[in-house]
Order: structure tokens, then C-alpha cells, then sequence
């Protein structure tokens, strides 16, 4: 389990006057963190409350006079239905969905390879995605968009943008899997292998059920990765019906300028459901951030 | 262990099969797929009310021929054409303010040429001055058609406030000092401008160097065969900073540059507004009416007076713009579309919104709704000089970095020479 | 560019700090041919498995990177094919032009320096309140209540925190949070996003806000994996909390420290979707990033250009790729 860099049991205060001295040495580190977390807070409450005050109120005063002001879910339905955010919301889900499942499915069946099979060339070939990792989108969607336009107008559907997210998504996902995979017990593997069973049963039974903490942690960043990007989609969905939220804001932004009750109730909805994936499934994000690492 | 890893990999098989095909069903009823049941896909940066003037204008295109007309906003037209084009999916038509850009995609291939489309020479000719029709042409092929007109070359008052101030709409540059001077004297701001869109900038300089520079040296400036470095060019900037500054700027000069173009006319036109004078183009009458403030009155709160001469000698150029509608893909909904557009009754119906002049020939001054745009209107058909708008001219991305010198140089009124000298050494390598 | 982007580098420099070896039963001693023993039928399924991933990454990725490395010797067209050579022009242009790479005056200026700026500023104020905030929450028993407060913003998309901010930097000071604030004080309302000398600090500021949440939860893992026995033994030879940190936390945390850096370096290459909304790279060209140089150039009609562009920003990552491999080659985490 974690350590604490605390007193230990030992000398908890006891009695009222130790507690008053520990409140008191501590109460800058309090003082200091409430402030902090309440500056970190401000710009989203800002956003939540402007999203639901009228137009009027939000072009004459700023979101801390909410209780003055009556609230409103029209913004909401103004963005959802004229805006066209519903219709982007569908687009985002469509997108995201399959740019998470692909680089997870053979991600995880290469991880498997370069962890647990032998075959030549195998340390290389890792290391080399391991260097890709790194490598930003802008060397490959110019000719990405060139080849998808000469193949079958895989620009015209969501093919493209659905190969483009699971190219950019694979290295990651070989390197954590692989890295996960091999601190499976060995003999477990050994065992089945002598058992006769193939690969393909060993890492359907095997591995694969033992590694749903990592395989979930990665689908958890992907789907926020590709939920959230803007650059991709804006190259690679070019077709105005099918784009995500994150297009279709940019163009709030420039429809309606400075109106803010309407672009905050627009950047809500685009901020909904990676939050919610976030505080739902927190257990496996943090898990996976530590997974491997630090000494524990 | 055996059943729950079949059920992963069973519910993961079945999401990635339903994700398929309930993307390429949706995909299906998307335009793409179903373009061929007669819709076409019509593509400018046009938002808000201008939008809205315009789909008037294809709903009475469908009532009347059955073809459905989807349109796009898009707020950087250049790269979202761009990007199609590349992606292999383009709108079928583009409505473009720029013949700079028109001209780099015919020169490339990428747009149809009207001829090929049925839209003859005689045909334009009939509707179309001879200034219009050489705006649309690239290499001796007609490639757009004029779609909508508007002077430049307007300037923005409130009626009731100066009655207030007692001053009047100035005929001359020294006027338009005097005036501004008097109003900043009674305590109030005299200039607002929308200077983020840095279009709005380019404006400025192009009716200032028409009439200090003449139109000759301009139509050079912008054809490449005046240097950027002349001193002309250096003396119109300085001109457009005696009213372009913190003095007379609502908000001062950073102010004025994180202020939108529309968010400027707010700033004059709008409830409770406090700035008094406006420059842009013709087209901020109807955006101020039907969008930016309801309650406005033509004559009463909002009228217009035309760009004051500087140098007498060059009197009263008008600066104008004008967009062009242009095809990418061609077929019988697309000629349909086109040959509408350059109808009288098209040219009529947009009109009478108020949002446009028409630069179509057939098109009767009756139409126009309000003495504002009749004003426009009359501006545009009397003009004895016509400039089309000069950055707009401008190839590649020349257009972008024009404006941004200008932003640049407002900021830094010092480092004017150096700017330009840079810019013109950008500008030799694309003419 | 979002800040799930920095999240999964996380999770990947996470593992490459891996420190202990995986649990398991001791290996024989490892050679590195070992990859060439094994059965023809465990070779063949390996390769089978490995095999769609590589063909993926080949083909999109592989493939591209040395078709744009071609293209920027083009000067290219709307289709994006390799039509008109000019050879190392696209380079001299970029270097040549004052909103790329302007070194005429000082302090230096253009795309490029805007890049250095965010290295500096925004690498250097995440490590300092991540760690701050690490060594901070250790202390009091509502700690995940806090971390969770920070590190919210690293789950939204960067177009939603260009949003957030957006208002929050608004000019009008009945409207923009900072902007009141000042006012509050007796002060004049700045124009942030207007002014050519704040714009690239304000939209630093907004992505810290975003990412330090990543470098807060990583160090934080780091410091509890100190052993308690060092600290208490140091407190009981007296040494003060501030010396704790500076001589025995910081060493100890040296690797993660690194490690996080690296991933906000390359955070900072890419960075683009909260300029493109915020700014747009204005005003003028103020803001402009590498990354959004590419996007402009390729699209207004200069593709080989942005290509061009493209292959700086690989190159820049070269010494990252470099790090990696050799980081990853010397935890001999290999089976």
C-alpha cells in the first residue's frame, strides 16, 4: 500500500492541546491547498453557471452574480437541436468507439507476440514502436488524406479517421500491453503451453482475463483521446454531417462570437462524457498510471 | 475463466460490428451516399444573418426545381476547401470572397469552367458587367459567377448621437479628423473597429491607398507590379494610424485587435453601445439590423456616409467586394443551381433581405428594401472607379499575411518599413 | 492537442520508470538470441499475431513519415502530389520568414520561439505545482478530494479548455473572471488574448491549468514509494522539513521528474488545438506554434512547405525517440 509521509500512529495527538498545535503547524498546508483547489475550480464552475443563465444576463454580467440571475436549460436545447450539437454528439460516439476497440484488439494480440512468443527479429521490431511513440500526426495525414482519397474515398466515411486514430493509438498500446503482459506468471503460461494448447487459447484464457485492469486503462485514454481530439477530426472529416463536437464548437465559436451562454452550454456537453468516464471508471485510470511504475 | 473471456471477446466483436454498420448506415443517409437524389452541398463563410439571407434564396431554388441545397458555414473557408479538395470530398459549390484564391484553384484544375457547364459567354454577358466578368476569369476561362456585390467603402454613424454631439458625416479626410477630435473633446469614443478579423484592416488600407495613391498604383500594388516597398504603401498605413489609435479606438489599439468584426459593429450599434463611427462595407447594415440589434431604425439610429476623399485629385474611389460562386463537381443539379443564381429573380429575392447588393445587371433598384442598401446600391452602380477589394486579389496565402502585417503594425506604428520590406520579399516569390 | 494526450504518455513513462523487476519466478540467465529458439509453430503464430499491428503501423504511419519527408523538397499542389521540385527551398523560406523564425531583433521571435517559450514556462510551472501539490496533499486526509480537483481539467479536450478560458480572459470586465478581478483592485481591464506581449503567457497559463493535474498524480506515486524509514530517520537527526525535501525527496525523485519532463517536451511540440481556438495564432502571427504553422501552410496552398514544417517537428522528436530506446533497453525489462 501507499506509504504516508506522516506521523506515524505512534504519536497521533491525544490529547486537545497537541491536536490545536497540529492544527496550527499544519493549517498553512490547509490554507495553502483550499486556495489552490478553489483557484482550479473557477474557470469550470464558470463555464457551468454561464452555460445556464439567459443571454441577456451573460453579455451584461460576469457568472458570480448567478443567484441574481434566473436560470435557464435553454441554452441546452438551442445547442442541442439548432446548433446541431445532438447530431455532433452521435458523430463523436461513432468515431471514438471503433478508434478505441481496433488499436485495443490488435494491440493486445501484438503485445502478446513480442511478450510471450519467440520469433526473429521480435526485440527489435519492439523497440522500433517503442521509438514511433513519439511521432507526431503532422508526418503522416498529408499523405494520409491523399491515400484515403485514391482507396475507395475513405474520406467520405469514417474509415479514415478511424485507421488514422488506431495507427497513432497502436505503439502505446503494444508497449503498455507487453509491458503488462510479461509480469504474468510464467509457469501459468508454460503449463498451458505443454498442455498443447495454442497461442490463440492461451491468450484468450490465459492473458487476457488477467488483463483486464491494463486493457481497460488504456481503452479509458484512448476513447478520451479521440473523444477529445480536434486536429484529427478536423482533417480526416471533412464531411460537415459527420463531424464530432469538437469541430462543430469551432464553428459555434464563430457563429456566435462572444455569446458565451451558448458556446458554455456547447463546451459543457463536449466536457460531459469524458467526465464522466473519468469519475466512473477513476479505479482503472489510476490504476494504470501506476501500474509498473513506482515502487509501492 | 473460460466463459467470462469468450464474453469479452464477444461483446467486443459485437460492438465493433455494430459500430460498422450503424456508421455506414448513418453514413448512408448523410449526403454523401445520397447526393444523388438531387441535393447539392453549397459551401461560404457566411453565418447569422447573412446566412439566413441567403437560404431564402435556395429555398425558393428548391420550391422551384425540387433540388435540395445543403449549406455549410465554414469560419476558414480556405483550409476547409483545401482540406476537402485533398480528402476528395468537395461541396459541389463554393461561394468565395476571393478571386486571389478562385484563381489558384482553376490555375490548379480544381473548379469547372463555366462554359463546360452551359453558362456561355453571351449568357454572362447579358447579366454581367465587363468588371464582374473579369473577376471570374482565370487564363481566358470564365470559372465564377458573380454572386453578390458590396461597397466597401462606408462609413458606420449613429443619426440621434451626432444630433446630440451636433456634428455632421464628414466629405474629407481633415473633416473626418475635425470630426473625430470634436467627438472625443465631448467625451466620447469616436472609433470602434473590429480590427481581430484583420480583414477588416486591409479595407481600411485599400480605400486610404485608392485615394492617396490613385487607382492605377493600387490595381499594381495588387497585381505585383508596385513593391509592397514604395512609399505609398508606408504613407497609407501611417494615414489609417491618425484615426487608428489608442486615442480615438474603442479599448485602444489592443482592444480594437481582440474585438471580432461583429462584436465592432456591436460595439457601436448595439443596446447600450458607446462608440460613434464604424468603418467596414456595405453588408454592416444588414448585419446590424437583423442581427446585432432588432431595434435599430434605418435613418433614425443607423445610417451610412461614403469613405471621405483624402487627395482631391483621386476624388471618391469605390473599394468593393464581391463573391463568387464556383463549382467543383459538375452535373445537372450543379448547372441548375448556377444558372438560379444568376437569374434576376435569385438577384431579387436576396436583395430585398437587405443583406446584399446584386451585381447582376437584370436586377431592378425597386427591389432594394431600405434606404440603406438603395444607398449601397446606387454607390455601386455610380461608381466611377470600381476596386475590387485588393487583398482579396492577393494569391495564396499573401491575403492571411497582409492582414496580419497589419495587425502588427497598428500594434508597432515603428517597425512599419521593416514589415514591409519583409512582406514584399514574400509577395516577389508568389507573383 | 488535449491533456489525455499527456495522460497517456503517463501511462507509458510510467512503465519505461519501471524500477523492480516483474514478479515472477527467477529466469535463467537471458541471452539476447533467445528471440531465435522456439518452435517453427510458436514462431509462425507469433508472427501471425504480431503481424495486422505491423501492417497498420507500416502503412500508416511508416509509409506517410517518408512521404512527407519527400514532399518537402515539392512545392506541391491541392492534391497533395509531388509536383514541382525546389529542392531545400521550403527550408530557406520557412527560415527566411519573420512569423516562422525571426532572429532580427532581441528577444528573438516567431513560431519557433513561441515553441521555446512553452518549453520553458510551461514545462517548469507544471513540474513546480505538480510537485507542490504532490508534497502538499501527502499531508492532510482529504488528498484525493484535492488531486481530483486538479486533475479533472486533464480529462477534458483542449477545444473545451480554449473554451473555458476564453471567458474566463474575456476583455470585458463584466464578463472575463480575471479581467473583474483586476478591476475589483482599481486596475484597467488587459486585453489578454489582444496583446501580442500576454497572448502566448495567457494560453501557457490555460494549458498548465490542464496538465499539471498529470504531473501532480505521477509525483505523488513517486514520493510515496519513498520508504518512511529514511524520512524518520532523517527527522530524528533533526534535519528540518525544507531540508528533507531538498537533500533526500528530490534525488529520490530525480527519474519521474525527468521522465514527466520529457512527455510535456513533447506535449509542447505538438501543441495546437487550444491555439487554433483560442487565437487562431493571432494576433497576427503572435501565437503561432510549429504545429499550426504546418496547418496553415499545408493549407493555403503551400503543402510542401508544411511539409517542410512537419519534418522539423520530426526531427525534434528524434532525441525523445533516442531517450526512450535507451531507457527502455537499460531496465532490462525483458523476458
Amino acid at each position: 500500500m501507499a506509504t504516508r509521509v506522516e506521523v506515524p500512529a505512534l504519536t497521533r495527538p491525544r490529547t486537545l492541546s497537541e491536536r490545536l498545535v497540529r492544527i496550527v503547524t499544519r493549517s498553512p498546508v490547509h490554507i495553502a491547498l483550499i486556495i489552490i483547489a478553489a483557484i482550479w475550480l473557477v474557470p469550470t464552475v464558470a463555464l457551468l453557471i454561464t452555460s445556464v443563465r439567459e443571454r441577456s444576463d451573460t453579455l451584461s454580467s460576469g457568472w458570480w452574480h448567478v443567484f441574481e440571475s434566473h436560470l435557464t436549460l435553454s441554452n441546452y436545447s438551442e445547442v442541442l437541436r439548432t446548433a446541431g450539437m445532438g447530431h455532433a454528439f452521435l458523430n463523436s460516439l461513432y468515431i471514438t468507439l471503433p478508434s478505441t476497440l481496433m488499436p485495443l484488439i490488435f494491440g493486445a494480440l501484438a503485445a502478446y507476440a513480442f511478450a510471450w512468443t519467440r520469433f526473429p527479429f521480435r526485440d527489435t521490431t519492439f523497440l522500433f514502436i517503442v521509438a514511433l511513440m513519439v511521432v507526431p500526426v503532422q508526418t503522416a495525414f498529408v499523405p494520409l488524406l491523399k491515400f484515403f482519397r485514391e482507396n475507395g474515398g475513405l474520406n467520405t466515411e469514417f474509415y479514415g479517421i478511424w485507421l488514422a486514430h488506431t495507427a497513432f493509438g497502436l505503439p502505446l498500446a503494444i508497449f503498455l500491453f507487453r509491458n503488462f503482459f510479461i509480469t504474468l506468471p510464467k509457469d501459468l503460461i508454460e503449463a498451458a503451453r505443454m498442455d498443447g494448447a495454442s497461442e490463440f487459447a492461451i491468450f484468450r484464457r490465459v492473458v487476457i482475463p488477467l488483463s483486464v485492469p491494463a486493457l481497460a486503462s488504456f481503452g479509458i485514454f484512448q476513447f478520451l483521446w479521440v473523444w477529445n481530439d480536434l486536429l484529427m477530426a478536423l482533417i480526416f472529416v471533412s464531411d460537415p454531417s459527420k463531424q464530432p463536437m469538437t469541430v462543430k464548437i469551432t464553428q459555434l465559436l464563430s457563429t456566435y462570437a462572444q455569446e458565451f451562454h451558448i458556446l458554455a452550454a456547447g463546451g459543457f456537453l463536449l466536457m460531459i462524457v469524458p467526465l464522466i468516464v473519468f469519475f466512473a471508471l477513476q479505479r482503472y485510470f489510476v490504476q494504470g498510471l501506476l501500474a509498473g511504475s513506482v515502487k509501492s | 475463466m473460460k466463459r467470462r473471456s469468450w464474453l469479452v471477446l464477444l461483446a467486443v466483436a459485437l460492438t465493433a460490428i455494430v459500430a460498422s454498420f450503424a456508421a455506414t448506415g448513418y453514413g448512408g443517409k448523410a449526403k454523401p451516399a445520397a447526393k444523388s437524389a438531387g441535393t447539392i452541398e453549397v459551401l461560404s463563410l457566411w453565418g447569422g444573418s447573412e446566412k439566413d439571407a441567403f437560404i431564402k434564396v435556395t429555398t425558393a431554388f428548391t420550391q422551384k426545381t425540387g433540388i435540395k441545397v445543403e449549406y455549410t458555414t465554414a469560419r476558414d473557408f480556405v483550409p476547409v476547401i483545401r482540406t476537402r479538395l485533398a480528402a476528395g470530398n468537395p461541396p459541389e459549390v463554393a461561394i468565395i470572397p476571393r478571386p486571389g484564391v478562385l484563381s489558384d484553384l482553376a490555375k490548379q484544375g480544381a473548379v469547372k469552367t463555366l462554359s463546360s457547364m452551359g453558362l456561355t459567354n453571351a449568357y454572362m454577358k447579358a447579366r454581367y458587367g465587363p468588371a464582374w466578368i473579369k473577376l471570374g476569369t482565370v487564363g481566358g476561362k470564365l470559372y465564377g459567377v458573380a454572386a453578390k456585390a458590396n461597397s466597401k467603402s462606408v462609413v458606420w454613424y449613429r443619426p440621434d448621437q451626432f444630433k446630440k454631439y451636433k456634428v455632421k458625416p464628414a466629405k474629407t479626410w481633415a473633416q473626418l479628423l475635425t470630426l473625430t477630435k470634436t467627438l472625443k473633446a465631448k467625451g466620447a469614443t469616436p472609433w470602434a473597429a473590429g480590427a481581430k478579423d484583420s480583414w477588416t484592416l486591409t479595407d481600411w488600407f485599400e480605400n486610404v491607398y485608392a485615394r492617396t495613391a490613385g487607382p492605377t498604383k493600387y490595381q499594381g500594388l495588387f497585381s505585383g507590379k508596385v513593391k509592397f516597398t514604395d512609399p505609398s504603401v508606408g504613407r497609407a498605413i501611417r494615414q489609417m494610424l491618425q484615426i487608428l489609435n489608442n486615442k480615438y479606438l474603442a479599448g485602444g489599439v489592443q482592444g480594437a485587435l481582440g474585438t471580432a468584426f461583429v462584436d465592432g459593429i456591436g460595439r457601436v450599434f448595439g443596446a447600450g453601445a458607446k462608440a460613434q463611427l464604424y468603418f467596414e462595407g456595405g453588408f454592416v447594415g444588414g448585419i446590424a439590423l437583423q442581427q446585432v440589434n432588432t431595434k435599430l431604425k434605418a435613418g433614425v439610429t443607423i445610417n451610412s456616409f461614403p469613405f471621405p476623399t483624402i487627395n482631391p485629385k483621386y476624388d471618391s474611389p469605390m473599394v468593393g467586394g464581391g463573391d463568387l460562386a464556383a463549382a467543383f463537381k459538375d452535373n445537372a443539379d450543379v448547372r441548375a443551381f448556377l444558372q438560379y443564381v444568376s437569374s434576376a429573380e435569385a438577384g431579387r429575392i436576396w436583395v430585398s433581405t437587405g443583406a446584399i447588393v446584386s451585381p447582376n445587371k437584370q436586377v431592378k433598384k425597386t427591389a432594394y428594401p431600405n434606404l440603406l442598401v438603395r444607398a449601397e446600391a446606387a454607390q455601386v452602380a455610380g461608381a466611377k472607379v470600381f476596386l475590387f477589394d485588393g487583398s482579396d486579389l492577393l494569391p495564396g496565402s499573401l491575403a492571411d499575411d497582409w492582414g496580419a502585417l497589419l495587425q502588427n503594425a497598428l500594434q508597432k506604428p515603428g517597425t512599419i518599413n521593416s514589415l514591409l520590406s519583409d512582406y514584399q520579399k514574400k509577395a516577389a516569390k508568389e507573383f | 492537442m488535449t491533456t489525455a494526450p499527456v495522460a497517456r504518455r503517463a501511462l507509458s513513462l510510467l512503465s519505461l520508470s519501471a524500477q523492480a523487476p516483474p514478479i515472477q519466478v527467477p529466469q535463467p540467465k537471458r541471452r539476447f538470441g533467445r528471440s531465435r529458439e522456439g518452435s517453427l509453430k510458436e514462431r509462425l503464430q507469433g508472427i501471425a499475431f504480431a503481424l495486422p499491428a505491423i501492417a497498420v503501423l507500416c502503412l500508416f504511419v511508416i509509409y506517410p513519415a517518408y512521404y512527407t519527408v519527400r514532399l518537402a523538397f515539392y512545392k506541391s499542389d491541392f492534391l497533395f502530389s509531388f509536383t514541382n521540385w525546389v529542392g531545400l527551398d521550403n527550408f530557406k523560406d520557412l527560415f527566411e520568414d519573420k512569423a516562422f523564425f525571426d532572429v532580427s531583433e532581441f528577444p528573438p521571435s516567431g513560431a519557433v520561439f513561441n515553441n521555446v517559450r512553452w518549453v520553458i514556462i510551461y514545462i517548469s510551472l507544471c513540474l513546480i505545482l505538480g510537485l507542490a501539490l504532490a508534497v502538499l496533499t501527502i499531508r492532510v486526509r482529504y488528498e484525493s478530494f484535492i488531486k481530483s480537483i486538479i486533475f479533472i481539467p486533464m480529462a477534458i479536450s483542449a477545444t473545451a479548455v480554449a473554451v473555458i478560458w476564453l471567458l474566463v480572459y474575456s476583455p470585458n470586465a463584466d464578463i472575463g473572471t480575471v479581467n473583474a478581478v483586476i478591476n475589483a483592485f482599481g486596475g484597467n481591464p488587459v486585453s489578454w488574448l489582444g496583446k501580442e506581449s500576454t497572448v502566448n503567457y495567457a494560453i501557457i497559463v490555460a494549458y498548465v491549468w490542464a496538465s499539471t493535474g498529470f504531473a501532480m498524480v505521477v509525483l505523488s506515486a513517486a514520493l510515496k514509494g519513498i520508504p518512511t524509514e529514511i524520512l524518520e530517520a532523517a527527522r530524528v537527526d533533526g534535519a528540518g522539513e525544507w531540508s528533507i525535501f531538498r537533500r533526500i525527496m528530490l534525488p529520490m525523485l530525480s527519474l519521474p521528474i525527468s521522465v514527466v519532463t520529457v512527455w510535456l517536451f513533447i506535449n509542447v511540440i505538438k501543441v495546437f488545438d487550444i491555439i487554433y481556438v483560442m487565437t487562431a495564432g493571432g494576433p497576427g502571427t503572435s501565437s503561432r506554434v510549429i504545429a499550426y504553422t504546418m496547418f496553415t501552410e499545408t493549407f493555403s496552398g503551400n503543402p510542401g512547405r508544411g511539409a517542410a514544417v512537419a519534418v522539423i517537428m520530426l526531427v525534434l522528436t528524434v532525441p525523445v525517440m533516442i531517450l526512450n530506446i535507451r531507457r527502455f533497453k537499460s531496465e532490462r525489462v525483458m523476458t
